[in-house]
């Protein structure tokens, strides 16, 4: 991907471009600010046959399977609405032997990442896991989900997780600008792992930015333009997550979320309002207004923080001071050039 | 005269009892939350509040909605990833973390995973997230359990308490020495580890609990603290910071989705919707 090209599009196009069936696509967002709305274009382009890594897989991972676009799913945790009475698309798919699931530990699983992002072929994890039934009872990754070696140097058991490079990663944050790079600050988590690890980069913000403001804060960007195929703009664009400095979580709604999702015909029924009923976030935003009225929204808009700015200044930006002179150097341009020939220092 | 009080303010203080000051602290969601807060507050004030997400040093404000929430702070005096969470804890830079438990056993291995058969399972519970490892690497870990159970056997073994009990946590050579679960508090009581056998044992009883009450959870012959106490009740000052801090977390789930659902039709009823 060239760095200085415009990669702005829709979620419709930028999913269709890179998103295909039996991709491995990664969930860049952990816990918080999920990228709902290009999960939701994922399930209404109907992919099919992925195999999903999700840190956290709680919203995201419930809407894909229960969308079934997911054979196999790579996490640390996930959710299960209604306690013991409940359910959640995950176990249903379990249950019926539609989905496979691969589990490990928070740190596991950020360490395959960290080893994909880096270019590594594996990483060193906690060894204490190898005592557990997340080392012993291993699904689709089998003899390659964790592997034991000796350090070479020490002599001591190291437990080890194979590097992941998915295909595609989606992933939602702050703001960008029209190139791709993309800002995002708060919980880090591992968001910035997931997707310098994968193939191929879709990045939805709150907002595009000019790429001046990006320069000035470039402690923010999680994602560099080079790295970046597709930038959306896609204002509550993770909702009903929240968004660190534009809105909070949207509890009233997530909690209907996990009521409906209890069930495999709740879930159903949730997803054909919510996400094959709205074709597009606008028309999302819309119908939640027209049903429920918008002070919920204007209720959780963040009120501003700012953080200080970081002075990124320096004592000059120009070689040439004000009176023309080399700085250091005490010579103009042209004094420096007859100085040069007089020394016989050109090809003459 | 103290002010009355409820089982989760009860717990609440329990937990940050637990928490002392100068600690780095890692909390979870829920009930250790408002324990860091409260412990903040109160007894603890140089204490490092912590989550998982890679946010240190923070205040929480209002009950954070999960370990990623930095809606809950006004900023926060270090922001870095998880990766780098594990390995300071890895390093032993973490004295005190919480977990909730699913299924434990008589020595203090959880289970948060899965009831039943782990490929077909009769209920998939959350799984490990940072569980296992802090179980492994944190000096000491506070063990919440509010819906789950005792077993013989754990279904599925998640994170590593101390083992088969005596000395196998030390001996497998896989941790530091000295860590493990400290500590179990349900809604019944408060259990501890046997220094020698690592047996759990009750420790102190929550008011208007009995020991055979307790025993009828237990599918072995639970040991029992000689000098057994009841639980130590919240003061008022720590009552009346809990409720401004967490009301959600005082009046419970229950009554929490009831007001807040009641709430959120009244809101839309005003705007003549739904």
């Amino acid at each position: 991907m060239p760095a200085l090209e415009n990669k702005v599009m829709g979620a419709k196009e930028a999913i269709g471009k890179f998103v295909h069936d039996g991709d491995h696509l990664i969930i860049g967002n952990y816990t918080v600010g999920t990228c709902v709305e290009l999960v939701f274009e994922v399930i209404r382009q109907g992919r099919k046959g992925l195999t999903l890594y999700s840190q956290s897989g709680v919203f995201d991972v419930e809407v894909l399977v229960g969308g079934g676009c997911v054979d196999r799913l790579v996490s640390t945790y996930v959710y299960r609405a209604g306690g013991k009475q409940g359910g959640s698309a995950v176990e249903r798919g379990m249950k019926a032997g539609t989905l496979q699931m691969e589990d490990y530990t928070n740190f596991d699983y950020n360490a395959r990442l960290v080893a994909g992002m880096h270019g590594f072929t594996f990483m060193q994890v906690l060894e204490g896991v190898i005592v557990t039934d997340l080392f012993k009872k291993r699904s689709f990754l089998g003899e390659d989900k964790y592997r034991v070696i000796q350090c070479p140097y020490t002599g001591k058991t190291i437990l080890t997780v194979p590097a992941a490079n998915p295909d595609v990663c989606i992933v939602h944050v702050q703001r960008a600008d029209k190139f791709g790079n993309a800002q995002y600050w708060g919980a880090l988590g591992s968001v910035a792992a997931a997707a310098l690890a994968s193939k191929r980069i879709i990045v939805s913000c709150e907002e595009i930015v000019e790429h001046d403001i990006i320069k000035s804060s470039p402690h923010l960007t999680i994602i560099p333009a080079y790295r970046t195929d597709a930038v959306v703009e896609i204002p509550w664009g993770a909702h009903p997550t929240e968004v660190l400095g534009y809105y909070n979580i949207d509890r009233p709604m997530y909690a209907m979320f996990f009521g409906a999702d209890a069930t495999g015909d709740g879930l159903k029924a949730w997803m054909d309002e919510w996400v094959y009923g709205c074709k597009s976030r606008e028309l999302y935003i819309d119908h939640y207004i027209s049903k429920f009225g918008s002070a919920g929204l204007n209720e959780i808009k963040a009120k501003a923080f700012y953080s200080a700015p970081a002075n990124y200044g320096s004592a000059f930006t120009s070689y040439w001071n004000e009176e023309g002179k080399a700085r250091g150097l005490d010579v103009t341009l042209e004094e420096m050039e007859k100085l040069m020939k007089e020394r016989g220092m050109f090809y003459e | 005269m103290s002010k009355p009080y409820n089982l989760n303010e009860l717990l609440i203080i329990a937990a940050a009892r637990e928490i002392h000051d100068y600690e780095n602290v890692v909390l979870g969601v829920g009930l250790p939350t408002t324990a860091g807060a409260l412990a903040k507050a109160m007894h603890a004030p140089h204490a490092t509040l912590m989550m998982e997400s890679g946010i240190i040093d923070f205040e929480p404000l209002v009950p954070p909605n999960h370990i990623a929430d930095a809606h809950s702070c006004r900023g926060f005096s270090y922001a870095t990833d998880l990766f780098s969470m594990f390995t300071m804890t890895y390093r032993g830079f973490a004295d005190v973390c919480f977990l909730g438990v699913a299924q434990i056993d008589k020595y203090g291995n959880l289970n948060t995973t899965v009831i039943g058969d782990y490929y077909k399972p009769k209920i998939r519970l959350a799984g490990s997230g940072g569980a296992a490892d802090f179980l492994s690497y944190a000096k000491r870990t506070i063990l919440t359990m509010r819906g789950g159970e005792f077993a013989e056997k754990l279904d599925y073994f998640t994170s590593p308490g101390y083992l088969e009990g005596g000395d196998s946590r030390d001996k497998s050579g896989l941790f530091p020495k000295g860590t493990g679960p400290s500590m179990l508090l349900t809604t019944k009581g408060v259990f501890r580890f046997d220094p020698e056998t690592k047996e759990m044992y009750l420790s102190e009883i929550h008011p208007r609990m009995s020991v055979d009450k307790i025993r009828q959870d237990i599918p072995w012959d639970l040991k029992i603290s000689p000098d057994l106490k009841e639980t130590a009740p919240p003061t008022d000052e720590e009552i009346d910071f809990i409720r401004k801090f967490a009301p959600t977390e005082v009046v419970g789930r229950e009554l929490m989705f009831e007001l807040s659902f009641n709430y959120f039709l009244k809101k839309a009823q005003q705007q003549g919707k739904a």
